[in-house]
C-alpha cells in the first residue's frame, strides 16, 4: 500500500483501493457504507458506491477481504460482536448481570451461566462494582437494542481464547479506544514480532519486571486496561502505577518506539523498582 | 487578515471536541460532542428510530437566554440533516453538542447571532469528526454582510456587521448544495443571487463556480476555499494520530 | 444523570492501597499539586487554567447598571459558573445538578464574601450607576479539584481585568472605550485561594488536589480557603466521614504553603503576559497615564 488514504464523510473509496481478491464477498467495516449512485455514468459499471461515514484512514483487508476507515483514537466505544470489553457489573436479576461498558450508556447484559464451567451452583457471586474481562456476543438490531457480552466462548464453553472471566484485584486504568486496539494488537501478535502497532512498552515493560514477579494485563476495546502485580509483593503497588503511568503517558503524548523505552526506564526509576 | 484556526479534540473528557477561531469576525468557539449516550428522560423519543439531536450554546459573558435557544434551533435542523442517526448503536441514543463562545466582541441580548453562526456550525462539525459521528457528508460556511451601497463584505467585523444593510449565512455541503441559508435586514433577490455565488466561491474555490470567474478569483487569492480548510484540518489531526502507522507503511 | 459513573471495587481498593504505601496514581507526593499552567487571552480577564488534566476558562466582563437598593454605594460581582456536558459527559447541559450548587457556593463564599473584590470601588454615581462585574467560568475538562482550579481562574481572571474608564460630568456618567482611555484595573483587596483535601482511611491518610478518581474514592473532603497573609476567609466539611480536629490544623498550614506557591504562580503568568503586551506599546502608555492621574 502506498500513502494512507484519508477519507472525510461523503467521500467515495477509489475503486482501485478494494482488496483485489475477487472470489470473496467484500465485507464492510465501521465507517462505510453502500449508496446506490444517484447519477450512474455510462463509464461505471457498478451501480453502487461506498461512501465513508466517518473521518479516519481507509484500511484494507487484504487475506479477508474486508475494508473499514480507522476513525479518530479518543472516540467513545462502540460496542461490537467479538471485541474483548472490561465491563464493570452495576446490578444483578435472576437470570443476568447489567454491567456497564462505557459510562453514560445503556447497560450490557451478561447472562449469570456465561462463565466457563459456570452451573446454577458454581456461577460466580458478582457484587455491583466488580470488574469482568468479557466478549461482545451481539449487539442487537435496531432501536432499544440491548448488548450482550459472556465471559465464555459459546462454541466451545471455555474461557479462551483472551482469559476472560471476573477480574480479581489489581487497578483499571482508562486509555483512549485507540490505543485499546493498538495495544490489542500488540499484546496478540507473536512475541518475536517487535513493534507491532508501533508499540514496544508491553515488551519493555515485560523485561524489566520480569524480576520483581512479572505482571497480568486484560486489554479491553471499551478504553480501560486491568493491570495486576500481585506476585511482586513488597512491589505489587508501585509496579502496578508505573505500568499504568506509562501506558496512560504513551496514550496521551503519542509516544514513539524510542521515547516508549525512555519513558519506561524514566518511570520505573522514579517508582523506585529496580530492574 | 489571516485565514481561520482551527484544532481537533483540544479537551479530554469529551468523546469529540474542537476549537475554532476566526480573525476576520473575531469570533472564537470551543465545541464538544458527547455521542452516541443514553439521554435519561428522553427515552421515549418521538422518533426512536434515530439519534436525538442536543445543541446547547453557552455564551461567553452573560447568562444563556431566547438568541441562543434560537441559534440552537437552527444549528440542530443544519446538523439533523447530516447526522446518520440511524446508524448502529445510535437509535434511541443522543447525540449532545455543546458550544461555547470563548472570546469574541460580546453579543448583546436580543442581538443577532448571525455573524458568528459560521463558527459555531464549523465547531460542531470539526467536534462531530474528531468524536466519528456517522456523518452523510462534511460542509463548510460563511457569513457575508450587504452594506448600503450593496456591496458584499466578506466575514465582516462586528462593526461591519452593525453596519449592514442585510447580513446573509450560508452553508454548503462537501457536494456543494445549499444546506443552510438564513439571512436578515433588507435586500432584494438579486443580492441574493450575487451573495450566493460569493458564498459559494468562499466555501467551494472557483471550480464550483462557472461564470463570474473575477469574484471568485480574487477571493482565492487570499485564502483557499473553507470546505479545503475543513479537511486540511481533519487530515492533519489523523496524520499525527496514526502516526505510528503511517512512518510504519 | 448528573453523576459520574461509579468507581469499580477494584479502583477504589487499589486507590487506597497505593495512598497507605505513600503512592498516588499519578507517581505524586501527597502534599503536591498537579501541573498548573496559566494563559491568557486576547481580552482583559480571559484566563485559561489548565491544573492537570482539569482545564477551565474564565471570563470576566464589566457593564453599568444600578445598584441594589439597599446597597447604592456598592457595586454588583457575581461568579457564574454552569456545568455542562463539555467538562464531562456525565454533566447535563441546562440542568442544575447539587456539585455545581455547591461548588458556585464555595466559590462564592472564598472569593466574593471575603470581599476580595472591592466592591465600594465598583461605585460610580450613588445610588444610580455602578459596575457589574461577572465572572463565567466554563468547565471544558474535568478531572477532580473544580473548586481550587477555578478559584485559581477567577482570581487571575479579577487581577488580569481591566474595565473601561467613567466619569460623572454634570450628573451624568459617561463611559469610555477602551481604545478613547486607558481602561482600569480592579480594586483587589487581598488574593484568597481555596486548597481541598481529601480524606481517606478513617480520615488517617490525607491528600490536596485529588484527582477525578482519588475523588470517588475518598471518605470526605475539606476545603480551606485563605490568602497570603495566612487569614482563613473559609473552612468547610460538608459530607463524609469525621474527621480528626488536628486535620485542620495541621492541613492550615499546608495549605497557607499552597496558597503562596499558587499566588507566585499567578503573578509570574500576569507579569509574563503584562510584558507580552508591553511590546505593543499598551502597558507602557497604561503606566504613564495611570502615574499622571495619580501624581
Amino acid at each position: 500500500m502506498s500513502s494512507p488514504l484519508i477519507l472525510l464523510p461523503g467521500d467515495e473509496v477509489p475503486t482501485d483501493y478494494l482488496p483485489s481478491n475477487g472470489s470473496a464477498p467484500l465485507r464492510l467495516g465501521p465507517g462505510l457504507r453502500l449508496l446506490s449512485e444517484a447519477h450512474p455514468t455510462p463509464a461505471s459499471t457498478s451501480k453502487h458506491v461506498l461512501t465513508a461515514t466517518q473521518a479516519g484512514i481507509l484500511s484494507t483487508d487484504n487475506k479477508r477481504n474486508a475494508i473499514s476507515i480507522l476513525s479518530s483514537s479518543n472516540r467513545r466505544y462502540v460496542p461490537t460482536p467479538n471485541d474483548l470489553v472490561i465491563a464493570q457489573v452495576h446490578h444483578s436479576s435472576v437470570d443476568y448481570f447489567y454491567c456497564m461498558i462505557t459510562p453514560q450508556s445503556p447497560h450490557a447484559v451478561l447472562g449469570q451461566l456465561s462463565f466457563e464451567g459456570a452451573t446454577k451452583k458454581t456461577r460466580p457471586m458478582l457484587q455491583g462494582g466488580d470488574l469482568v474481562y468479557a466478549r461482545v456476543l451481539s449487539t442487537g438490531l435496531g432501536a432499544g437494542a440491548e448488548v450482550e457480552i459472556a465471559c465464555v466462548n459459546p462454541a466451545t464453553g471455555k474461557s479462551e481464547p483472551g482469559g476472560l472471566g471476573p477480574l480479581k484485584g489489581g487497578m483499571v486504568f482508562d486509555i483512549s479506544t485507540g490505543f485499546a486496539a493498538r495495544l490489542i494488537r500488540a499484546s496478540s501478535a507473536p512475541s518475536e514480532q517487535q513493534e507491532v502497532a508501533g508499540l514496544v512498552v508491553l515488551d519493555e515493560l515485560g523485561k524489566k519486571l520480569e524480576k520483581v514477579g512479572g505482571f497480568e494485563i486484560a486489554v479491553g476495546r471499551n478504553g480501560k486496561v486491568w493491570v495486576d502485580c500481585s506476585n511482586s509483593e513488597d512491589n505489587a503497588v508501585r509496579a502496578t502505577v508505573a505500568i499504568g503511568r506509562c501506558l496512560t503517558a504513551i496514550d496521551e503524548h503519542n509516544l514513539n518506539p524510542t521515547d516508549q523505552r525512555k519513558l519506561v526506564t524514566r518511570i520505573l526509576r522514579e517508582m523506585k523498582i529496580e530492574s | 487578515m489571516g485565514g481561520p484556526i482551527a484544532s481537533l479534540h483540544p479537551l479530554s473528557r469529551a468523546d469529540g471536541s474542537a476549537s475554532y477561531k476566526c480573525p476576520a469576525t473575531g469570533s472564537n468557539v470551543l465545541g464538544s460532542v458527547n455521542a452516541p449516550i443514553e439521554l435519561p428522560g428522553r427515552r421515549d423519543a418521538l422518533k426512536p428510530e434515530d439519534a436525538t439531536i442536543e445543541v446547547f450554546v453557552k455564551p461567553g459573558t452573560a447568562p444563556g437566554g431566547v438568541g441562543e435557544r434560537h441559534i440552537e434551533g437552527i444549528l440542530r435542523g443544519a446538523l439533523g440533516r447530516i447526522i446518520l442517526g440511524r446508524e448502529k448503536g445510535y437509535p434511541r441514543r443522543g447525540v449532545v453538542i455543546t458550544l461555547a463562545v470563548v472570546g469574541c466582541d460580546n453579543i448583546a441580548r436580543g442581538s443577532s447571532y448571525l455573524p458568528i453562526l459560521p463558527a459555531l456550525l464549523h465547531t460542531s462539525i470539526l467536534a462531530l469528526l474528531s468524536a466519528s459521528v456517522p456523518l452523510s457528508m462534511t460542509f463548510s460556511a460563511t457569513v457575508l454582510a450587504v452594506d448600503s451601497s450593496g456591496e458584499i463584505v466578506c466575514e465582516p467585523s462586528s462593526t461591519d456587521a452593525a453596519a449592514a444593510a442585510s447580513l446573509h449565512v450560508l452553508a454548503f455541503t462537501s457536494q456543494g448544495h445549499l444546506l443552510l441559508n438564513e439571512s436578515e435586514g433588507r435586500f432584494d433577490f438579486d443580492t441574493w443571487e450575487r451573495v450566493y455565488e460569493r458564498a459559494l466561491a468562499i466555501c467551494h474555490g472557483t471550480s464550483a463556480l462557472g461564470s463570474d470567474g473575477d469574484v471568485a478569483m480574487s477571493e482565492n487569492v487570499d485564502a483557499q476555499p473553507l470546505e479545503g480548510f475543513v479537511r486540511d484540518t481533519v487530515e492533519d489531526h489523523i496524520h499525527r494520530e496514526y502516526a505510528w502507522k503511517i512512518d510504519a507503511a | 444523570m448528573n453523576k459520574e459513573a461509579a468507581l469499580s471495587v477494584a479502583e477504589r481498593d487499589f486507590i487506597l492501597d497505593a495512598l497507605r504505601e505513600d503512592v498516588r496514581l499519578d507517581g505524586r507526593s501527597a502534599d503536591q499539586l498537579r501541573p498548573l499552567t496559566l494563559s491568557f487571552g486576547e481580552e482583559y480577564g480571559h484566563v485559561k487554567v489548565q491544573l492537570g488534566k482539569t482545564s477551565l476558562i474564565v471570563r470576566i466582563s464589566a457593564e453599568v447598571a444600578k445598584p441594589h437598593d439597599d446597597r447604592p454605594f456598592d457595586g454588583i460581582f457575581s461568579i457564574a459558573m454552569e456545568l455542562t456536558a463539555m467538562g464531562s459527559p456525565a454533566w447535563e447541559n441546562g440542568r442544575q445538578g447539587d456539585f455545581e450548587t455547591y461548588v458556585t457556593n464555595v466559590l462564592d463564599r472564598v472569593i466574593r464574601h471575603s470581599n476580595a473584590l472591592d466592591t465600594e470601588s465598583l461605585c460610580v454615581l450613588k445610588g444610580v450607576s455602578c459596575w457589574t462585574i461577572r465572572a463565567d467560568v466554563h468547565i471544558t475538562g474535568y478531572d477532580g479539584n473544580l473548586i481550587d482550579a477555578s478559584c485559581i481562574g477567577v482570581m487571575a481572571g479579577l487581577q488580569h481585568f481591566r474595565r473601561p474608564d467613567a466619569v460623572v460630568k454634570e450628573g451624568q456618567v459617561i463611559v469610555y472605550g477602551i481604545d478613547e482611555k486607558v481602561p482600569v484595573p480592579l480594586n483587589i483587596t487581598h488574593k484568597p485561594l481555596s486548597v481541598t483535601f481529601h480524606t481517606f482511611d478513617e480520615g488517617k491518610l490525607v491528600i490536596l488536589d485529588a484527582t477525578r478518581k482519588e475523588e470517588q474514592a475518598s471518605e470526605a473532603d475539606v476545603v480551606i480557603g485563605l490568602n497570603n497573609a495566612g487569614d482563613v476567609c473559609y473552612l468547610s466539611k460538608f459530607s463524609g466521614s469525621p474527621v480528626d480536629a488536628m486535620v485542620f490544623v495541621t492541613k492550615t498550614t499546608v495549605a497557607l504553603e499552597k496558597v503562596k506557591e499558587l499566588n507566585g504562580i499567578i503573578d509570574k503568568a500576569l507579569q509574563a503576559d503584562l510584558a507580552k503586551r508591553a511590546k505593543g506599546g499598551l502597558a507602557e502608555q497604561a503606566r504613564a497615564e495611570n502615574d499622571r492621574l495619580i501624581g
